[in-house]
């Protein structure tokens, strides 16, 4: 027995006739953060995937987030203090990164959420980058303000010259993540009119 | 041109499904005096290419009380039986196997759907640290790891050593739940060789041409580089996908006589576990970061090995030998 709505989705879409949609720019870009900061789900989101059933990430995956102006392909990186050590591997070829963090972590892990950082801000691969920093899960209560992340990180100080976005959000309103990443693209349409590139 | 047939094609495969082919079951049924049913249980011997078929056919049947049949509860299924013979005339008495058939495949029917619903029961249950019950399966875990090491305390970084992230493992249950453990537990518990041989093997130092000069000068992992728990819950991650996508419905109706059970569905995901090992051990991946790459060829491998419907991934128990070949 045959699947009738297989044939019925294939009849429609022959019917309609519809051409390709006309070529995004892409731009590659690294996702980085500590286990549990919740790459893989803002990322699935953004895809319009269910996060539900997301287990933790082992070593990386690659997503294609589209947008109304441009695709990203996003390498994320998993965050267990065994996996870090590889980041740098994939820093290469990355034209931006997004650095997520979880705004309500202990205060041990946020120290090492900011080290991470630093040493990614630093790294002579990513330095000349535009960054997108992810202030995520503001909706728990026990979530620190953006004011007080910029703060603690340093980030006025140590970013000084390079470009970056820091955003405060949380699963419930993709609204605001698709908003800082429209800014992220901005900064690397920018990015594409320089006559130089490292 | 081409786009113009493609098109013809799609809407007289949609003809055909939607019309036709209900005359020609009509039209066979008059010439060979059996309902789909009755020949479907005449021509396939009992296992999962009949149990597919039925379900098919039941799926598929104009007749409501036909199609909601497989959704019955599983005290319903005597009587949906009795309802579905008197529908479609088939006499009790000329075909007395005919109605045992149809019983057990509807059973192996409704417990999966039934196993499916209670395993995502299980995978939405967080895991709780306040709950009494959830710690004891936790150190249960340790236990029956490691009996010959005890566990200093209940946040520590000993819970690396058997592959959790951090030292608290309650974090890494994200996604799968209660269910990740539960699957974890029973391996430990019921396949304890094999579960502490994979362990011992993911934390060993990996084989390898290189000196060792060579070895420290590219700063490779030591180990064969995996994560027992990590992969542990991943691999749960990828049962449950199988058995919400109906792949694993081959396996089940051809290992589980009645219905398949959580049990059933544990001792898949000790197969699955065993068979990765044996499989990243194979593959001889660089370390842990190839992980994803892996996974997806051995999901792969498993979905081609579940298109065979004589497949069954771990014969524990064979199919039943009581039901009667017609």
């Amino acid at each position: 027995m045959c699947s009738t709505e297989w044939t019925q989705k294939r009849c429609f879409r022959a019917l309609c006739c519809k051409g390709p949609p006309p070529p995004r720019p892409e731009y590659d870009l690294v996702c980085i953060g500590l286990s549990g900061s919740g790459k893989t789900s803002l990322l699935s989101q953004l895809c319009s995937e269910s996060p539900e059933n997301i287990v933790s990430t082992t070593g990386f995956s690659i997503k294609a987030v589209p947008f109304q102006n441009a695709i990203l392909n996003v390498k994320e990186l998993g965050g267990a203090d065994n996996i870090r050590k590889y980041w740098s591997r994939y820093y290469q070829g990355s034209q931006g990164v997004i650095f997520v963090l979880d705004s309500a972590s202990s205060e041990d892990d946020l120290e090492t959420a900011r080290n991470e950082l630093h040493s990614a801000l630093q790294h002579p691969q990513l330095c000349t980058l535009p960054f997108l920093i992810l202030a995520n899960h503001q909706d728990k209560p026990a979530a620190r303000s953006v004011q007080e992340i910029k703060k603690y990180f340093e980030l006025e100080p140590l970013a000084r010259g390079k470009r970056w976005i820091l955003k405060p959000c949380s699963l419930d309103d993709m609204e605001a993540v698709k908003d800082s990443f429209s800014l992220l693209i901005n900064l690397l349409e920018e990015r594409d009119f320089e006559p130089s590139r490292m | 041109m081409k786009h113009f047939l493609r098109m013809f094609v799609q809407v007289c495969l949609y003809f055909y499904c939607k019309c036709l082919w209900r005359c020609l079951k009509f039209v066979v049924r008059k010439l060979t005096g059996q309902c789909e049913l009755q020949r479907i249980c005449y021509n396939t011997k009992p296992g999962a290419a009949r149990t597919m078929k039925i379900e098919a056919s039941l799926k598929g049947s104009k007749c409501k009380r036909l199609q909601t049949s497989v959704n019955v509860h599983p005290d319903a299924i005597e009587k949906t039986i009795d309802d579905i013979m008197e529908l479609k005339r088939i006499n009790p008495d000329i075909n007395p196997q005919l109605g045992v058939s149809l019983q057990a495949c509807l059973l192996q029917i409704v417990g999966y759907r039934n196993l499916i619903a209670e395993v995502e029961k299980l995978r939405r249950e967080p895991y709780d640290s306040e709950n009494p019950q959830h710690e004891e399966m936790l150190l249960k875990l340790w236990k029956c790891l490691k009996p010959d090491s005890p566990l200093k305390a209940r946040i520590s970084k000993q819970w690396c050593e058997i592959g959790f992230q951090g030292d608290d493992p309650k974090t890494d249950f994200r996604g799968m739940g209660l269910l990740g453990l539960y699957n974890l537990v029973y391996f430990a518990e019921w396949d304890t060789e094999i579960a502490q041989q994979v362990l011992t093997d993911s934390l060993h130092p990996k084989y390898s041409q290189l000196s060792k000069a060579e070895w420290e000068k590219k700063k490779f992992d030591k180990a064969i580089g995996y994560s027992f728990a990590i992969v542990g819950i991943n691999i749960t991650d990828l049962a449950y996908n199988l058995l919400v996508s109906g792949a694993l419905k081959t396996h089940f109706y051809n290992v589980a006589p009645e219905a398949p059970t959580l049990t059933h569905f544990q001792q898949t995901f000790c197969y699955l576990m065993h068979e990765f090992h044996k499989f990243w051990i194979d593959e001889d991946p660089l370390d842990i970061m190839e992980f994803n790459r892996v996974r997806e060829k051995f999901y792969k491998r498993i979905l081609r090995q579940l298109q065979n419907p004589e497949m069954a991934l771990c014969p524990h128990f064979a199919a039943s030998e009581s039901l009667i070949n017609m």
